[in-house]
C-alpha cells in the first residue's frame, strides 16, 4: 500500500511538473504570438498609412492644379 | 573526501563569489530590448487634408564587420532588394562604419523579411516625415531633421506636442531571439498629438498659384500673400516666395526657409494711409466732408518737415475720401500734423504696430514704431503715408482685419486645435472672442465700404475690381531705404495691395506684397500694377470656393 502511495505521489508530482512546464511554454508561445500579431497589425497600419499618404499626394490641391495646368498645356 | 570538499568549494565560489557575474551573463543571454519610438503627430489643414505625417520605412543594412565574403552576400541580396550586386558589394567594402552600411530604404515588408535571412544583413525601422503637398505650405508647416526634431514653422513651434514620448520594452527571448515574456517597460509610449491648422489647402493653392505667376513675371526678389477671415482672425492661406520643398532641404538656400510674412519688415508706404485716416476720424481731427488743401503737389516746411511731393501730379482741395483715392502724400501729411505725434503713435500702437501679432510661428519680429518722444516734424508728416515705420505683412493684415471687422480687435491665429490619437480635441487654440473697439464701427465701416471701395472703383486699385463682389482695397508703392547711405533707392520698391470683399460685410482680407519687382522690364512696379491683379484673382477664386454671394 505504501509503495502504491509512493508511486502515486511521484506520478502526481511528475504530472504537476509537466503541466506547469506545459503551461509556462504555452504562456511563452501566446506571448510571442501576441507580439507577432501586434507587429503584423502595426505593419498593416503602416501600409495603410503609406497608401493614404500616396493618395494624399495624388489628390491634394497642388497636385490637381499641376495636372490641370499640364493637360491645358498639352491641349 | 577531498573531491567532495573541492566540489563544495567550487559550488560555494560560484554561488557566492561569482553570483553577480553569472546572473548577469545569464540575463544578458535571455534579455532582449526593443526601443519604441513614437509616431510624430500629423499636421492637417482645416478640412483634414494631410500637410505633414510620419510613416515607417525600413532600412535594409549590412554589418560589414561580420560579413566574411562580401561578394557572396551581395549576390544573395541583390535579387531580393532589386539592386545590382556590384553596387551592394561596393557599399559593403567601402563602408566607413564597420557596424552599419545602408543598402536600401523601402516600405516593402517582403523584401525586408527575405533580407534578414542572410547573415550580416539586418533591417532597421525608422519614422520618416512626409509632406504630401510639397512646396504648397512649406513656409508654414516647416520641416524636421533626420532624427525627427522640428526645425522650422509649425514643426518647430509645436515640436513638444508633435513629438510624443518614447519607451523601451525589455523582454526575455528564446534561442531565436523571439520575445517570450515581458520583463519590464521603461517609460510609456505616447504618439505625438496632431495639429489642425486654419490654413485651407485649396485657398493656399489659389494664393500660391497667383502669387507665383506674378513673382516670376516681374522677376521679383521675394513675395508674400496672406488671406485671412477678418471676423475671427483665422489665417486661411499664407505664402512666402521663394519657398522650398521640405523633402529636399539639403539643397535649399536657408533664406527660403523663413516665413517672410512675419520675419521681414519693411516701410509699408501708402498702404498705411487708411489706418492713419481711421485714427484721425476716430480722434475727430478731420471729418468726412471737409476739404484739405493739398498744396498743388509741393508742400515745404523748411527746417520742420522738409519737402513733400506727390507720386505723379499735384492736387488742390481734396476730401479725406479723395485723399485715399488719389493716394495724396501731402493730404496725409496734413492729417498727421492735425493728429500730432502722441495721438498718431497711440493709434498705430492700438492697431498693433510695433509689437508681435502672436501668431503661432517661430521667428516673428516686432516691427519698428519708435516712441513718440523721439519723433520730429518729419516723423509726424511721413508716418501717415508709411515712411519712418517698419511693419511685417502680418501686422498690416491685422490692421486691415480690424477695419474690416467693424473696428473690433482681431488676433490672427493659425492653429485651430490640437488633437490626440483618437481624434479628440485636447486643446482648442482659437483665441477668445475679441473685446474692445480700436475705432468706432461707423468709422471702420466708412473707411472700408466708402473710402477703400472708392480706391478700387475710381482710384489706384482699379485692376482689383470684380463684377460679382464689391472689393475694397488700397495700393502701396514703397521706396526701399538705401542700406549704405541716407535716402531711398529709386530702383527698388515694395509693391503692395491690401484688399477684401464683399465691402458691405467682408468675408476675407487679402494682403499681397511683392518685393523688388524688376522695373527694367517696363511692365510697371507699383502696387496697383503688380499686386492688385494678384489680390483680385485670389479674392475671386476664394469667394467662389467659399460660396460667398
Amino acid at each position: 500500500m505504501s509503495q502504491f502511495r509512493f508511486v502515486f505521489v511521484v506520478f502526481c508530482f511528475t504530472a504537476v511538473l509537466i503541466f506547469a512546464v506545459n503551461l509556462r511554454s504555452a504562456n511563452d508561445r501566446i506571448f510571442y504570438e501576441r507580439c507577432a500579431y501586434n507587429a503584423d497589425m502595426s505593419r498593416l497600419k503602416q501600409e495603410l498609412g503609406t497608401k493614404q499618404l500616396l493618395l494624399e499626394g495624388l489628390i491634394n490641391p497642388a497636385a490637381i492644379s499641376q495636372r490641370v495646368d499640364k493637360s491645358n498645356t498639352d491641349k | 573526501m577531498v573531491s567532495f570538499l573541492a566540489l563544495g568549494g567550487r559550488c560555494f565560489y560560484l554561488q557566492f563569489c561569482r553570483n553577480q557575474h553569472y546572473s548577469e551573463a545569464c540575463l544578458g543571454q535571455r534579455r532582449s530590448y526593443r526601443n519604441l519610438r513614437p509616431q510624430r503627430g500629423v499636421i492637417l489643414d482645416c478640412r483634414g487634408r494631410v500637410l505633414a505625417a510620419s510613416n515607417k520605412v525600413q532600412t535594409i543594412f549590412a554589418e560589414p564587420r561580420v560579413i566574411q565574403d562580401a561578394k557572396a552576400t551581395s549576390s544573395e541580396l541583390a535579387p531580393i532588394v532589386d539592386m545590382g550586386a556590384h553596387i551592394i558589394c561596393q557599399l559593403i567594402l567601402e563602408s566607413r562604419n564597420p557596424g552599419f552600411t545602408r543598402i536600401k530604404t523601402t516600405t516593402d515588408y517582403n523584401q525586408c523579411s527575405a533580407s534578414t535571412k542572410i547573415y550580416g544583413i539586418g533591417v532597421q525601422s525608422d519614422w520618416q516625415r512626409h509632406y504630401p503637398m510639397g512646396n504648397l505650405a512649406a513656409n508654414v508647416v516647416g520641416f524636421t531633421s533626420l532624427d525627427n526634431r522640428g526645425l522650422e514653422g509649425i514643426e518647430l513651434k509645436y515640436d513638444k506636442e508633435l513629438s510624443g514620448s518614447a519607451a523601451r520594452n525589455i523582454f526575455f527571448a528564446d534561442v531565436y531571439r523571439r520575445p517570450i515574456r515581458a520583463k519590464q517597460q521603461d517609460g510609456v509610449l505616447t504618439n505625438g498629438k496632431g495639429i489642425i491648422l486654419t490654413i485651407d489647402a485649396t485657398i493656399q493653392q489659389f494664393t500660391r498659384d497667383e502669387l507665383f505667376k506674378q513673382y516670376e513675371n516681374y522677376e521679383a526678389e521675394s513675395a508674400v500673400a496672406i488671406v485671412a477671415e477678418p471676423k475671427t482672425g483665422a489665417i486661411l492661406a499664407m505664402v512666402s516666395l521663394p519657398d522650398f520643398d521640405p523633402a529636399d532641404i539639403r539643397t535649399t538656400d536657408p533664406n527660403n526657409f523663413r516665413s517672410r510674412a512675419i520675419t521681414d519688415w519693411y516701410e509699408p508706404g501708402s498702404i498705411l494711409k487708411p489706418v492713419a485716416v481711421a485714427i484721425a476720424l476716430e480722434a475727430g481731427v478731420v471729418n468726412k466732408t471737409e476739404k484739405i488743401f493739398c498744396e498743388n503737389g509741393n508742400y515745404y516746411g523748411k527746417g520742420l518737415f522738409g519737402r513733400i511731393g506727390e507720386y505723379r501730379r499735384g492736387f488742390g482741395d481734396l476730401t479725406v475720401r479723395e485723399i485715399l483715392i488719389n493716394s495724396s502724400n501731402i493730404g496725409m501729411a496734413k492729417i498727421g500734423q492735425r493728429l500730432g505725434k502722441d495721438r498718431l503713435h497711440d493709434g498705430l500702437k492700438l492697431f498693433g504696430f510695433g509689437r508681435k501679432t502672436g501668431i503661432e510661428l517661430p521667428g516673428e519680429i516686432d516691427g519698428l514704431l519708435r516712441p513718440a518722444h523721439t519723433w520730429d516734424g518729419y516723423s509726424v508728416t511721413r508716418i501717415p503715408f508709411g515712411q519712418e515705420i517698419c511693419v511685417t505683412s502680418m501686422q498690416l493684415l491685422r490692421a486691415f482685419c480690424i477695419l474690416a471687422n467693424g473696428g473690433r480687435l482681431v488676433r490672427p491665429f493659425m492653429v485651430r486645435a490640437i488633437v490626440d490619437n483618437e481624434g479628440n480635441i485636447t486643446e482648442l487654440k482659437r483665441p477668445p472672442p475679441p473685446v474692445g473697439y480700436i475705432v468706432k464701427p461707423e468709422v471702420a465701416k466708412w473707411v472700408v465700404a466708402e473710402a477703400m471701395a472708392s480706391v478700387v472703383n475710381e482710384g489706384t486699385g482699379k485692376r482689383a475690381k470684380l463684377d460679382k463682389w464689391q472689393v475694397f482695397g488700397k495700393t502701396g508703392t514703397a521706396n526701399i531705404a538705401l542700406s549704405d547711405s541716407r535716402g531711398y533707392s529709386d530702383r527698388d520698391y515694395v509693391a503692395s495691395f491690401v484688399a477684401g470683399a464683399p465691402a458691405e460685410d467682408p468675408a476675407i482680407v487679402v494682403l499681397v506684397s511683392i518685393h523688388k519687382p524688376n522695373r527694367s522690364l517696363g511692365k510697371g512696379y507699383t502696387g496697383g500694377a503688380v499686386s492688385s491683379p494678384v489680390a483680385a484673382k485670389i479674392i475671386e477664386r476664394t469667394l467662389t470656393y467659399l460660396g460667398v454671394e
